[in-house]
C-alpha cells in the first residue's frame, strides 16, 4: 500500500490505530496484498462473477404493513430520550 | 450554466422497502423492526410494489428498463444511517438513459434508482436524536444529466417531473429531497439535501449569482459540497470531505437479482405529451391535466364526440364547482347541453354527478340568452366600457344584474363580458 | 444411523438430571471456557448450544466482540425458532473468534481450550460449539461456518461438524461476517443427530432472501475422490493415517480416485478477498450507540464517537476491515474483489464437475490442533493457509462434513467429505456409515445417562 494510503483507508472506515498497531498492520497488509495479488496469475475472464455460490431465485414481499412485535425490545439496546434514540452530535 | 439534479422522492407504498414496517407512523420510533434499525442478524426482503412503482417511474421517464435489477451497498458513516451502508443501486438501477421533454429541449435522465431512506435526525447542541420510522422508506432517486441551462428550464423540468410522477402516484410536494449540481465555470458545486421545489429554485438562483460574482471578480470556484438554508436564502460550504464515496460499492449479497420482465407496466401517462396533441388548445389543456387525472379522464372521454372548446369549457366549469369527479356518463350529458349552446348551472352539475335527471327549465340556460342580456345592458349604459378600463370592478354591476335573472356561474358571466367588450 | 435425540427424550431420567447437568457443564465451562455465560436453568429437552453470532431472543449476542457486548436481540434466528421448544433445551451461547474472524478460536476474551489437551486450541471460529460438543454427551450445537469455522474446530476437538449447502438453512438471525459465504450448520457427536436437526432447521424462509426451497438429495456414491493438490503441506503423520483410512474405506466397498484441480490453492486468497470485502461492509454498522451503547459522551461529534467505539474491535477485525475496504475501493475493485468473484465461478464449475463423480475426501486440517502459544505467534498468511482444505467447499457453498477418523498422540484427526450443491444427505450418510464401525473417543461425558 502506498504511503499515506493506509491512513486514508483507516479514516474511511473509522478505525484508529496506535503507532505500534499501525506498524504491525501495515507490514501485515503489504504481505497479505502480495498474497492476494497471486490471483492475477489465473485467467478467469470468461466467467461471470459469482456474487453468491448458488443461483438465488428472486424473493419479493407483498406490500403489506405488519408491526414488529417487540419495539421496546429494540429500544432497550440504545439510550432513549423522549421516544428518540440518542446518537452522537453531528 | 449547467445544472444536474438528483431528485429523491418517497414511493407511495404501505410498507418499507426491505421490511414490513408501516411507512405511515406518527409517534417517533414506533414503526421500526430489526431490519430498518439495522440490527445484527436481520436481513432485507424486497417490497414488490416498490420495485413495480420504480419501473413505472422509469418507463414514464422514457428510460430503458434493466432486465435484472440488483442492489449495492454504499458505505458511509453518519448517525442516521443504521447499517452505515445504504442499500441502493447504480449499474443495477431499474431505469437507465431516459429523458424529460420540457418543450424547448429534452433533459436527459441518467438513471432511476431504488434505495432506502435513512432515519430522521434532529440536531441538538450536544447530541442528536433519531427517529427510525423513516429509516427504510422506499425512495426513487432520479438522476439527470447536467442539461438544465437556466432557471426557466429548471422550472419547466420540475413542473414536467411533478406531473409525470403525479400520474405514477407520487406526490413530489409531499416529500422531495434534491441534490443540486450547478456549475457556471469549470468546477462543479453540489448543494446537498435541498427540500422542496421552492428551495430548489432559490438555491439555484443564489448559486448562480454567487458563482457568477466569483467569476466576474476573477476568483476561483471551488469544487465542494454546500448546503442550503431557507432562512438566509443562501448556500454555505458543508466542509465535508467527498472522498468517502470513492470507496467500495459492492453487490448486496443479502439480496439477489430481480427480473423485470414479468412486471406489467401499463402505458405511462405524460400529460404534456397528451396536451400537445390538442393543437392551439394544448396550452389550456396542459393547465387542466398536468396535475389532475379526473380532468384528463373527462378530456379523453369528451373529446371523442364533442367540440374540444366545449370540452375545455365544461372541465373548467366543473373545476370551479369542484365537480371533476363527475362520472363519464354525466359528463357526456353535460357536453350534449353545451354542444347545443346551453349552460348547466350548479344544480344541473350536481344532478349530473349523481346521475339524476336535470330540470331543463330551471337548471340549464341558453348561453345565447346571457350574451343577449350582456349586449342589452351595455347598450343601455355605454359609459360602462370606459369605466371598465379605469376600474374592472365596474363590471360587478352587470354581473349582479345577470345573476338576478339567471342562475349561472358568475365567472362565466365575467368571461363573456370581457369577450364582448373586447370586441366592442 | 445413530441418533440419540429421540432415545434421550424417551429415556427415564433421574429427577435431579437437569440440576446435575447444569453443575457438570458449569464445572467444565470453568475449565474450558466454551460458553459465554454461566448456565442458568436447563429445560427437559435435548440440550443444545448456539454459537454466539446466532440470535436467541432475549439472550445477549455479542459474536464474542467487545463492540457488541450488551446487545440483546429481541428476536430468534429462524434456525432457533424452528427447534421445537418442547424437545430442545437451550444451555447457552458458545464462544467464537470475534465475528467469526479466525482459524484457531483464540480471537476473543477467555477463549475456549481444547478438551483433549487444554494447552491446545479448539480451532475456530465455532470454538465453543466444538468444545461443548466434546464435553457434553447428549448435545447438539447450532454453529456457523464462513470459510471452515465448523470443519476446523470439529476436527481439532474430535466431533462431527456439518456445513450445509449455502442457502439451505436460513441466515435470518445470524450476525453477518460475509453474507455470500455464511452458513448455519450443526455439530454433534453423531451424523444421525445432525441429520435430525438439519431436517428441522432447513428450508426456505420468507425473512432471508438468500434461503432457498431446493430439495435436498442423497445421490450417494461409493466413489471417493482425493484432490492431490489439497494434500500439499499436510503433516506427514496425518497423511500416513489418512492413507490407512482410505484403505479401510476401500475394504468397506468404496473406490478411491485421484484427481487434480488446477489453481485450487488460489481459492484461499479468493476466499479472503471476498470475505474481507463483505465483512468490511457488515462491520461498518458497529458505531457504538445502537446495539448496547458503550460510549456515553454523545457531544464529541460523530466521527470521533464512531472511531472511539470502533477501537474495541480486536486486531484481526481491524485488519480485515482495512483490507476489505481496500480490496473493494474504486480503483482496485477489478483487480481484487471482482476478479475473486469470477474465480469463485470458475471453482464452482470445476468442483461441481468433480463432485458429480463422487465425494471429495481429505483430512480436514493440515495439522493436529496446534499449541495455543504456537497458534498465536503465526503470521496472518500462515494462519490463513491453515484453511486450505476447508476453504474450497466453503467458498463454493458445497455441503461438507468433518468427523474423526483417527487419534494421534491422544489428539483427534478429522476427515472432511464434500458433496455437490444440495446433495447434503450424501455427506451426512457417509459419516453415518463410518460411525457404524469406528468409535469416537471423548474425555468428558457431561450429562451421560
Amino acid at each position: 500500500m502506498e504511503n499515506g494510503y493506509l491512513e486514508r483507508v483507516l479514516a474511511t472506515c473509522r478505525i484508529k490505530l496506535t503507532q505500534d498497531e499501525f506498524n504491525k498492520i501495515s507490514k501485515d497488509i503489504d504481505e497479505i496484498l502480495g498474497y492476494f495479488d497471486t490471483i492475477s496469475e489465473t485467467d478467469c475472464d470468461s466467467y461471470d462473477p459469482a456474487f453468491q455460490p448458488i443461483t438465488i431465485p428472486p424473493k419479493l414481499r407483498d406490500d403489506k404493513a405488519d408491526a414488529f412485535g417487540d419495539v421496546p425490545g429494540l429500544l432497550k439496546n440504545s439510550k432513549i430520550y423522549r421516544f428518540y434514540v440518542v446518537g452522537p452530535k453531528v | 450554466m449547467k445544472i444536474g439534479l438528483e431528485v429523491h422522492t418517497a414511493l407511495p407504498t404501505h410498507s418499507k422497502l426491505f421490511c414490513a414496517c408501516s411507512t405511515e407512523a406518527a409517534e417517533p420510533n414506533t414503526a421500526i423492526c430489526p431490519v430498518c434499525m439495522g440490527f445484527p442478524g436481520s436481513k432485507p426482503v424486497l417490497n414488490r410494489n416498490a420495485l413495480e412503482i420504480s419501473l413505472r417511474v422509469s418507463a414514464a421517464l422514457h428510460c430503458s428498463i434493466i432486465k435484472n435489477s440488483y442492489f449495492i451497498r454504499k458505505v458511509y458513516f453518519y448517525p442516521d444511517l443504521p447499517k452505515s451502508y445504504q442499500i441502493t443501486q447504480l449499474e443495477g438501477s431499474v431505469g437507465h438513459g431516459g429523458y424529460v421533454d420540457i418543450g424547448s429541449k429534452k433533459i436527459r435522465i441518467r438513471r432511476v434508482q431504488l434505495e432506502e431512506d435513512p432515519a430522521r435526525i434532529i440536531r441538538s447542541e450536544d447530541y442528536s436524536l433519531l427517529d427510525f420510522n423513516r429509516s427504510g422508506v422506499p425512495l426513487n432517486e432520479i438522476v439527470t444529466e447536467p442539461d438544465i441551462a437556466s432557471e426557466e428550464e429548471l422550472r419547466s423540468f420540475v413542473s414536467e417531473l411533478r406531473s409525470i410522477l403525479y400520474y405514477v402516484g407520487i406526490d413530489i410536494d409531499k416529500e422531495v429531497k434534491i441534490d443540486l449540481n450547478i456549475s457556471l465555470g469549470e468546477e462543479r458545486v453540489e448543494v446537498k439535501n435541498v427540500t422542496g421545489i421552492k428551495n430548489l429554485i432559490d438555491a439555484a438562483r443564489f448559486e448562480k449569482k454567487r458563482q457568477s460574482d466569483l467569476l466576474q471578480s476573477g476568483k476561483p470556484i471551488v469544487k465542494e459540497t454546500r448546503s442550503y438554508s431557507a432562512e438566509s436564502l443562501s448556500t454555505v460550504s458543508s466542509r465535508e470531505k467527498e472522498s468517502d464515496e470513492e470507496y467500495g460499492f459492492i453487490f448486496d449479497p443479502d439480496l439477489s437479482f430481480y427480473p423485470t420482465s414479468g412486471i406489467a407496466l401499463g402505458k405511462p401517462v405524460i400529460a404534456s405529451e397528451i396536451a400537445s396533441s390538442y393543437g392551439k388548445y394544448s396550452g389550456t389543456v396542459k393547465e387542466l391535466i398536468m396535475l389532475d387525472r379526473d380532468s384528463l379522464r373527462l378530456l379523453e372521454y369528451g373529446s371523442k364526440n364533442s367540440d374540444i372548446k366545449n370540452v375545455i369549457n365544461a372541465i373548467e366549469l366543473l373545476k370551479r364547482h369542484r365537480g371533476t369527479s363527475m362520472p363519464n356518463e354525466g359528463f357526456g350529458e353535460m357536453l350534449k347541453y353545451m354542444d347545443s349552446g346551453l349552460l348547466p348551472n350548479e344544480d344541473a352539475i350536481s344532478a349530473l354527478m349523481q346521475g339524476k335527471p336535470v330540470d331543463l327549465a330551471a337548471d340549464v340556460i341558453d348561453a345565447k340568452d346571457i350574451d343577449d342580456e350582456i349586449n342589452r345592458l351595455i347598450s343601455e349604459r355605454p359609459q360602462l366600457v370606459s369605466e371598465y378600463k379605469a376600474n374592472k370592478k365596474a363590471f360587478n354591476f352587470i354581473v349582479g344584474m345577470i345573476l338576478k335573472k339567471h342562475r349561472v356561474d358568475p365567472k362565466y358571466v365575467s368571461e363573456r363580458l370581457s369577450a364582448i367588450i373586447g370586441q366592442a | 444411523m445413530k441418533c440419540d435425540i429421540k432415545s434421550f427424550l424417551d429415556a427415564e431420567k433421574p429427577d435431579d438430571y437437569q440440576e446435575r447437568l447444569k453443575e457438570e457443564i458449569g464445572a467444565l465451562n470453568a475449565k474450558f471456557h466454551m460458553l459465554t455465560a454461566a448456565v442458568n436453568s436447563i429445560g427437559s429437552g435435548f440440550p443444545f448450544s448456539v454459537k454466539d453470532n446466532i440470535c436467541v431472543k432475549g439472550v445477549e449476542a455479542s459474536a464474542s466482540s467487545r463492540i457488541l457486548s450488551g446487545y440483546v436481540p429481541p428476536f430468534n434466528a429462524t434456525a432457533i425458532e424452528r427447534l421445537p421448544k418442547e424437545s430442545f433445551a437451550f444451555i447457552g451461547k458458545t464462544k467464537m473468534d470475534e465475528f467469526g474472524l479466525g482459524t484457531f478460536g483464540i480471537n476473543c476474551d477467555d477463549h475456549p481450550l481444547n478438551p483433549f489437551d487444554e494447552k491446545r486450541v479448539t480451532g475456530g471460529s465455532s470454538a465453543g460449539s466444538a468444545a461443548a460438543t466434546a464435553v457434553i454427551k447428549h448435545h447438539v450445537s447450532i454453529a456457523e461456518s464462513t470459510g471452515g469455522s465448523i470443519s476446523c474446530p470439529a476436527s481439532f476437538c474430535g466431533v462431527v461438524g456439518f456445513t450445509p449447502t449455502y442457502g439451505a438453512v436460513s441466515r435470518y438471525g445470524l450476525i453477518d461476517y460475509a453474507n455470500s459465504l455464511d452458513k448455519i450448520g450443526i455439530m454433534s457427536r453423531s451424523a444421525g443427530n445432525i441429520k435430525y436437526v438439519f431436517d428441522l432447521i432447513r428450508g426456505e424462509d420468507p425473512r432471508d432472501s438468500t434461503s432457498v426451497s431446493t430439495e435436498i438429495s442423497n445421490r450417494h456414491s461409493k466413489n471417493l475422490i482425493v484432490i492431490d493438490q489439497l494434500m500439499d503441506g499436510i503433516d506427514q503423520r496425518i497423511l500416513k493415517s489418512f492413507d490407512r483410512f482410505l484403505s479401510k474405506l476401500q475394504s468397506l466397498g468404496y473406490s478411491i480416485e485421484h484427481r487434480s484441480i488446477p489453481f485450487i490453492e488460489k481459492s484461499i486468497p479468493t476466499y479472503y478477498i471476498i470475505s474481507m470485502a463483505e465483512a468490511s461492509t457488515n462491520l461498518a454498522k458497529y458505531t457504538g450507540f445502537k446495539y448496547g451503547h458503550k460510549i456515553t459522551d454523545f457531544s464529541k461529534g460523530y466521527n470521533d464517537f464512531f472511531s472511539d467505539a470502533r477501537d474495541s474491535f480486536g486486531m484481526e477485525a481491524k485488519r480485515r476491515v482495512v483490507l476489505g475496504t481496500f480490496v473493494r475501493s474504486a480503483g482496485l475493485k477489478g483487480r481484487y474483489y471482482e476478479k475473486a468473484l469470477r474465480l469463485r465461478s470458475m471453482f464452482i464449475e470445476k468442483l461441481s464437475e468433480t463432485l458429480s463423480a463422487g465425494l471429495i475426501i481429505s483430512p480436514t486440517m493440515p495439522s493436529l490442533a496446534p499449541k495455543i502459544k504456537d497458534a498465536g505467534s503465526l503470521d496472518p498468511i500462515a494462519t490463513y493457509s491453515m484453511d486450505s482444505i476447508t476453504i474450497p467447499p466453503n467458498l463454493c457453498g458445497f455441503p461438507h462434513i468433518s468427523f474423526p477418523f483417527d487419534y494421534i498422540d491422544g489428539m483427534p484427526v478429522g476427515a472432511q467429505a464434500v458433496s455437490g450443491h444440495f446433495n447434503d444427505y450424501s455427506v451426512i450418510d457417509f459419516a453415518g456409515e463410518w460411525e457404524e464401525q469406528f468409535e469416537y473417543k471423548f474425555n468428558y461425558n457431561a450429562g451421560a445417562l
